[in-house]
């Protein structure tokens, strides 16, 4: 019995340094306020809502032992991922980051593995990222965003990296921006843009990733998406009557959305008992893993104990959602 | 056992006359293709309208019996809610589409039911036009976009339009029109439909509840269609999002869970698992048949679908085949 969770966030210590000694890191600066303050980058306020998130990886490993969590799988907190940026400024930004990471896998490798950041601006570029993050760093694969400065993944020019990633056996793992997400464009009251931009934004990378034909294109892709997809499985009874009833859904692919949702991997983060079982019941238990959205979700007491508690779910689906699917992904 | 249909759009045959020979219905314009495919062109946008759009109530009515569904609650075709347009034309068309539909219930009592259009634009031209469909005309209520030229319904500006939705006892039905918050994003794939739609419905579902506008009033009554798009499914997290967030909890002492049932949502989820979910969520009471005629996406024989699914109950099959609109609109 392990327990392996694909979904934990970094505010880097290198990050930290630099703005707490008044210096810009990366575009990003300090701004003292309102509980623990922001982080302030391309004109938007990112607030520290935890102070987990200033955790040194000692102190991230009790908290992991608080939680029953044997090893994070460590990316950094989506909103610092720097797309914004001149291609040399992000692929510095990368580089920082993954060494970071890469130096916490080399300390406890056996409590964290890493998925490394990429300066999608450039593509080449990110390719380059990838390939040292893998081969040299020893990282499990990358984080996306679910959006990359308005291009959606589907778009050729990001083919290239998908068919890197395959080749590399590098896992993708897609998560969106919780405080700036298209919901914004529609209100921006009540946090719905977290609790319903977010899921929103996993349901459309899921339908980006279908529609627009990769998964056919790199038919060894791994790529996992944050809180269970969103609300992809529920809804994709209607993606595939659009599938039906207009050519433009079948541009790239021969058959219905829904044949191809059990090739991705999802994350338990449903909120939900019943929406966990319905996720699984649709892509399949060996496509669900453990994610803790660490540090942003008040577990009580922990994830693995809520994932354990579920009345609904075998002891063997518990065990292939909290490491046996994981440790086989990941060759952990 | 009946079939009542919350969920079945009409565009007007005042429309199809007034463009025969390219003249304009209230500044909308008809355009034709080299494959005789028909456009309505609205404030110079051009909408693609489905064959059956042109039916009379005749052919719709012989449709709605090889179909097997006894009552279409009508509403006008949602590319005509003109809320972008002057409120003098929004204000006409709504006269006109609503006209048309008084007179097909006049015809066929039996067949059919009303749900108005409205210049939501002007807050008291809507409820001028609702007060009269409801008192003079005897519709059910009204169908409305999930926006109002970018404002969510939960805006301050149509509170009098709720309190008087609520004192008519009107049904008012969320259905979107034009683009979604999709089509900016990743037009492709129809998308902007196939999870814009199911997107806004939720936006929609909690602008309601957590701007206090079903606490405000509390009789007031809603039907989300697409089944309320991701609301029963994304419950969970706007549950969290209320625990965890001050402003989340600004106008409601309750979780966003505590108000599922007091919507109704339709029953075009395509799934029997998704379907089996709305239900199980939020109670089969709330659950009501809808189709979407005569559009593409509406789902094949849906009176026999809903009769064949194995997770149902009889009982759960007539409650949303026709019970709880039969009670709902008093049919």
């Amino acid at each position: 019995m392990r327990t392996i969770d694909i979904h934990a966030h970094l505010m880097p210590q290198c990050l930290w340094k630099t703005v707490d000694a008044g210096q810009v890191w990366h575009g990003s600066r300090y701004e003292p306020g309102a509980g623990l303050g922001a982080v302030v980058r391309d004109g938007k306020r990112i607030p520290i809502q935890s102070p987990k998130l200033r955790f040194t990886p000692e102190e991230r490993l009790q908290d992991m032992d608080a939680q029953g969590v044997d090893v994070q799988v460590i990316s950094i907190h989506m909103p610092l991922v720097g797309y914004d940026l001149e291609p040399a400024e992000g692929r510095q930004l990368a580089r920082d980051v993954n060494d970071e990471i890469a130096a916490m896998t080399r300390q406890w490798p056996t409590r964290f593995a890493g998925l490394a950041t990429l300066p999608a601006q450039d593509v080449g570029a990110a390719v380059e990222e990838l390939e040292r993050a893998v081969t040299t760093l020893g990282l499990e694969g990358a984080e996306l965003d679910t959006v990359m400065q308005g291009h959606t993944w589907d778009e050729p020019q990001f083919l290239p990296l998908f068919k890197a990633a395959e080749a590399l056996g590098a896992v993708l793992f897609f998560h969106p921006q919780p405080q700036d997400n298209l919901v914004l464009a529609r209100t921006d009251k009540y946090g719905l843009a977290n609790s319903i931009g977010v899921p929103v934004e996993d349901a459309l990378v899921v339908a980006a990733l279908i529609f627009g034909g990769i998964l056919d294109a790199c038919p060894a892709l791994k790529a996992c998406i944050a809180h269970g997809g969103g609300p992809a499985c529920f809804g994709m009874g209607r993606m595939d009557r659009g599938w039906q009833v207009r050519s433009e859904a079948r541009l790239h692919i021969q058959k219905p959305p829904s044949t191809y949702q059990q090739r991705l991997y999802y994350d338990c983060i449903t909120n939900s008992e019943a929406a966990l079982r319905f996720l699984i019941d649709q892509v399949g238990i060996d496509r669900v893993v453990l994610g803790s959205d660490w540090p942003f979700v008040q577990w009580d007491p922990s994830p693995v104990a809520w994932v354990q508690g579920l009345q609904s779910l075998t002891a063997e689906e518990k065990s292939k959602i909290l490491w046996e699917n994981l440790e086989q992904l990941l060759g952990l | 056992m009946r079939s009542i249909d919350i969920h079945a759009h009409l565009t007007p045959q005042c429309f199809w006359r007034t463009t025969e020979g390219g003249g304009d219905w209230h500044t909308i314009g008809r355009q034709q293709d080299a494959r005789g495919r028909q456009y309505a062109v609205v404030g110079g946008r051009r909408q693609e309208l489905p064959p059956r759009a042109r039916w009379t109530p005749e052919e719709r009515l012989a449709d709605m019996d090889s179909l097997g569904v006894d009552i279409h609650v009508v509403s006008p075709y949602s590319g005509f809610y003109n809320y972008d347009l002057d409120t003098t034309i929004a204000a006409a068309t709504s006269r006109d589409a609503n006209n048309e539909i008084r007179d097909m219930i006049t015809s066929w009592p039996d067949r059919f039911a009303g749900l108005a259009t409205l210049p939501m634009q002007d807050v008291p031209a809507a409820i001028a036009e609702l007060e009269r469909v409801m008192v003079q005309l005897g519709f059910k209520g009204a169908m409305i976009n999930d926006q109002v030229n970018g404002r969510t319904l939960d805006d301050a500006a149509f509170l009098p339009f709720w309190k008087a939705a609520e004192q008519l006892g009107a049904l008012i039905l969320f259905h979107q029109g034009g683009g979604t918050m999709v089509s900016s994003r990743l037009p492709r794939y129809h998308l902007p439909n196939t999870i814009g739609n199911l997107a806004e419905r939720t936006v929609t579902f909690a602008s309601l509840v957590f701007g206090g506008v079903m606490d405000a009033c509390p009789d007031l009554k809603i039907c989300l269609s697409h089944g309320g798009g991701y609301t029963c499914y994304g419950i969970g997290r706007m549950d969290r999002g209320w625990q965890s967030r001050p402003e989340a909890r600004q106008h409601i002492p309750q979780p966003p869970s505590a108000y599922l049932r007091r919507f109704y949502y339709d029953c075009i989820v395509y799934t029997e698992q998704a379907l089996r979910y709305l239900i199980d969520t939020v109670g089969v009471d709330r659950v009501v048949f809808g189709t979407d005629w005569p559009y593409d996406m509406e789902f094949d024989w849906p009176v026999s679908w809903i009769l064949s699914l194995e997770s149902l109950t009889q009982d759960e099959k007539e409650a949303i085949l026709w019970k709880n609109l039969e009670r709902v609109l008093g049919l």
